[in-house]
This record gives C-alpha cells, sequence and structure tokens, in this order.
C-alpha cells in the first residue's frame, strides 16, 4: 500500500528531519509510529499524503510514485488529520465542517448527509453537530478534525497525535472506531506518544529516532527493547515495568509479554492458584 | 555606525527627509534626495535589504507611471509620474533607514522614553514579533486543509478567491486563541504588576544624536524657508519633454 524507499528529507537544507527511511505497510495493517520529539515522525506521515516530496528517495502510494501525483489526488486514498484541529476547522458548525471535506472531495449529496450522520454518530458527537467548533473543547475540536477526514473513509488513514487532550472513554471509542475502519480493510497509521494506548490496540510499531527507523516489528518485541525506549524517551508501560519486578523475583517469568491477562496468569500460576 | 544611533535621532531623521520628499515635486530636487538618502542606506549595510525592499515596491511603482501617464492633465503628464514614483521611492528610502537600522526592542524603548505607555509599545513590538510565527501557521493551515482535499491551486480566479476561507478563518482563530493564552501567561507572570517598570537596557542620547538630530532640523528649516520664500531656479525645474 505505502513503500517508502530510501526517503531522505530536510526543511531549507538546514534541518534534516529525515535521513534514509524505508518502510513498507501493507493494506488492512494497523501501525503506530513512535519517537522522540523531533524525531520525524510528522514529516515522515506528510509523505504519505504528498504534502511533501522527498528530496531523495521515492514514495509510492498503491504502486504509483507519489512524485506524480497532485495531494488531492492522493488524498482520496490516504487521509492525513494533524495535531492541531484549530488548523482545520473554519465553518459554523461540526455538520458542515463534516461537509464540507465531503464535498471537496466530489461525494453525491445523499451520500454526503449519509456518511456525516454515520461519522457524527460514531465519534460521540451527534449531540454537537449544530453547535460551533470554535464553542466546543480541545478535545472535542480534535474529534471534529478527525471526523472531517474519517468521513471521506479514506483506504489509508493516518493520525497524528489523536489521543491528545482526550479521556480514557474517548480513546476507548477512538480505538474501536480505528478498529472498525480497520477490519473494512483499511490502513490505520497513528503517529504518538502514547505508549499504553500503542499497547493495547496496536499490532506492529515503527520506532524513529534522530530521522531513522530504529525498529520496526511487533509492538511487543519493539517496545521491550531497552535501546528503543531510552531512544524514543518512552517510559515502559506499567504492565512491563510490573513483569519484570515480578521477573527479579521469580524464576520463569517471560519479560516479553504486555497484557493485562497475561500478567493476572503468571501472577496466579506464582501463587499457585487455580 | 548609523546602527548605534539613537533611534529617536534617527526617526527625526526620517521625518525630514520625508517631509522635505513631499515638499518637492520635480524629478531634479527628488533625485537630489535619493542621491543623499542612498549613501546613508550604504553606510548602514543595508544597501541589499532596501533594494529586495524597493524590487517589492516596484510593481506599485509601474503602475503609477503608467496610471498617472494616462490621466494626468499636465503639461508633461510622464514626467510629472515619475516624479511621483520617485516621490514615493523618496518617502520609502527615508523610513527604510529606520526601519532597516532600528530593533524592534529598540524602537519599543525609544516609544516609551518619548512618553508612550509602555504596554502599547509593547504591543507593537508584540505585533512585529509574530509576523513570521503567522507565516509558519499559514502553512500549516495549508497543509491541513490540502489533506481533505481542499485544491488551493486549482480552478478559476473566483473559486481561488474562495479558496482563502478555509486558510483566513482558522489563521484569526488561531491568533485570537494565542493571544488570550499569551495574555494569560504574561499576567500570570506578573506583567503590569508595578506602575513604575524599570528597563535593563536604556537609550542614551549622545553627542552624535544632538548633532544628527540639530542637522536634520536645521535642513527642515532652510528647505521649508526655500520652499516658501524663495523660487526654484529654473535648471531645478528641468523637465523630460513628454
Amino acid at each position: 500500500m505505502i513503500i517508502l524507499d530510501n526517503v531522505h528529507y530536510s526543511y531549507d537544507g538546514i534541518y534534516t528531519a529525515l535521513r534514509g527511511v524505508s518502510l513498507q505497510i501493507d493494506a488492512g495493517e494497523l501501525v503506530a509510529i513512535m519517537g522522540n520529539n523531533g524525531a520525524g515522525k510528522t514529516t515522515l506521515i506528510k509523505h504519505f499524503n504528498g504534502l511533501l516530496r522527498p528530496q531523495k528517495g521515492h514514495v509510492f502510494i498503491k504502486g504509483q510514485d507519489t512524485a506524480k501525483m497532485s495531494v488531492a489526488e492522493i488524498s482520496r486514498i490516504v487521509g492525513l488529520v494533524f495535531q492541531n484541529p484549530d488548523h482545520q476547522l473554519f465553518l459554523e458548525s461540526c455538520r458542515k465542517e463534516v461537509e464540507f471535506s465531503l464535498k471537496s472531495l466530489g461525494y453525491p449529496s445523499n451520500e454526503i448527509t449519509e456518511r456525516c450522520n454515520t461519522t457524527l454518530e460514531r465519534l460521540g458527537l451527534a449531540d454537537l453537530a449544530e453547535r460551533s467548533p470554535f464553542t466546543l473543547s480541545g478535545g472535542e475540536r480534535k474529534r471534529v478534525a478527525l471526523a472531517s477526514v474519517l468521513a471521506t473513509g479514506p483506504q489509508v488513514l493516518a493520525l497524528d497525535e489523536p489521543t491528545i487532550g482526550q479521556d480514557a472513554r474517548q480513546k476507548e471509542r477512538l480505538a474501536e472506531m480505528l478498529f472498525e475502519m480497520n477490519r473494512e480493510g483499511r490502513t490505520v497509521i497513528v503517529v504518538t506518544h502514547d505508549i499504553e494506548f500503542v499497547i493495547n490496540y496496536f499490532p506492529r510499531t515503527i520506532a524513529m529516532s534522530d530521522g531513522r527507523i530504529i525498529a520496526d516489528g511487533p509492538t511487543t518485541s519493539v517496545l521491550s527493547n531497552d535501546d528503543v525506549i531510552q531512544k524514543c524517551s518512552l517510559t515502559y508501560p506499567q504492565m512491563t515495568q510490573a513483569v519484570r519486578a515480578l521477573s527479579e523475583m521469580f524464576d520463569g517469568v517471560s519479560v516479553r509479554q504486555t497484557s493485562v491477562n497475561d500478567i493476572v496468569e503468571t501472577i496466579i500460576k506464582i501463587v499457585g492458584g487455580r | 555606525m548609523i546602527h548605534r544611533l539613537d533611534p529617536r535621532s534617527k526617526l527625526v531623521m526620517s521625518i525630514m527627509f520625508a517631509t522635505v520628499s513631499i515638499m518637492f515635486l520635480s524629478i531634479i530636487p527628488l533625485l537630489i534626495i535619493l542621491a543623499s538618502l542612498i549613501p546613508i542606506i550604504i553606510a548602514a549595510k543595508s544597501f541589499r535589504r532596501w533594494l529586495r525592499s524597493m524590487r517589492g515596491l516596484s510593481v506599485l511603482i509601474v503602475f503609477i507611471l503608467i496610471i498617472n501617464t494616462l490621466i494626468s492633465t499636465t503639461e508633461n503628464p510622464f514626467s510629472h509620474s515619475l516624479a511621483l514614483a520617485l516621490r514615493l521611492i523618496c518617502i520609502m528610502t527615508s523610513f527604510s533607514v529606520f526601519f532597516l537600522t532600528v530593533h524592534p526592542d529598540e524602537l519599543s524603548q525609544a516609544m516609551i522614553q518619548m512618553g508612550i505607555r509602555f504596554e502599547f509599545a509593547f504591543a507593537m513590538s508584540m505585533a512585529m514579533r509574530y509576523v513570521p510565527t503567522l507565516g509558519y501557521e499559514a502553512y500549516a493551515i495549508m497543509d491541513a486543509q490540502r489533506a481533505r482535499g481542499v485544491e488551493l491551486d486549482k480552478g478559476n480566479l473566483l473559486k481561488r478567491i474562495r479558496n482563502i476561507v478555509p486558510i483566513i478563518v482558522p489563521l484569526i482563530i488561531v491568533s485570537i486563541r494565542r493571544a488570550l493564552s499569551i495574555a494569560e501567561s504574561m499576567e500570570s507572570r506578573g506583567f503590569g504588576a508595578t506602575d513604575d517598570r524599570t528597563y535593563l537596557e536604556e537609550l542614551v542620547f549622545r553627542k552624535q544624536d544632538w548633532a544628527l538630530t540639530i542637522l536634520s532640523i536645521g535642513i527642515l528649516l532652510i528647505m521649508i524657508y526655500a520652499h516658501l520664500f524663495l523660487a526654484m531656479p529654473q535648471w531645478m525645474l528641468w523637465d523630460l519633454p513628454f
């Protein structure tokens, strides 16, 4: 679906953001991109829909080189949602905001209403549909911005820090929605610092540092790597910390496990229960 | 050397040059003014930047030349519009000397020491400070809108004008939000807590500043006198024959 081949990018030729990034994301994958501040995550996803073109190397979307496509063309395939919702919202109601995206991509009017309603419903915005986005809270605005891109139903969805300012319930809802889109066969890519969110929902993680990919693979193995945790300035998720503490005290505890259920099993085994 | 002068004395000089430029509307006197301004710009090592700003002005100048030549009722319309264009260049250059050599902080300090309230001076230097930030913001907004399928660089003129709306509305909202949060964070750091604020660097008016101020005012007075009571020598009124 998305193939990056040795992509280099630097801003103004001074600050190098990407130093040779190669990766492949297949259709229907659920991928998290993690990395410390300034690792190049946002620069990377801007290459997915052609907002940035590689200065060296190539980006292919569905086998086509983005160098030969316009952003509008690519945005039908790849939907990108940025960190700051205030950069997109400009209309007088949430509904119009969602409709606007659909209109600019040329959907027929009956489909626009339908898609708009389902998306607002899914993101828990149905009650706010007629409110002005500017009177909403930060987290709500964030969801409106998300809705305006999700509604267009792109084959690839790339989200930059979607969990900022969302409470646990909303995060769960967001994850459910991403899962659902993923089950429909869409590729979902999320850039985030939220390690618990990644561990709970994403099977694959790409770790970046200093413009390079330092690890790419199953989330459990990427995020139990000391080097990755340190370079991405992350702290271990609580489950990993718990499992490490357990393994120091008891034999036969694998430090690779991260899910609550696994750890419950382990503890039960240790105390000799069941 | 010019950079180290007090902004207040430079302001007097710039106002003098601008006023004199407004008093004359013939090619030769304006050329003389321009010829005395350019060495000052060069001495301030700002010639390149001045040229760049003049290049920005060039569209307007061509516009003035064409429109005035076409609609002017004077005897030599082209000469008249050339003089008008030169006057604009002179006024712009006078103030360029000031703005190219005065740091925004110096400017607000000068305003304060001239008796303007700190709040107003501060608001002005803040406004200048946030121009580049606004530029970055505009690019980020354009990216965000293009990512949802807005085609900014397509369509006819009307469509392009309408395409400005998705850029300008978020830009205004973001700016208002930022202004509010800056105000809050400044107040929480004690902005305006005491009436008699102290300053780290105060401007001092030195000998060379007095010299420049007196010289500028002197020239200005002579020019006003000449303008009101003396007839201009014939060679100064020289026009192109069309």
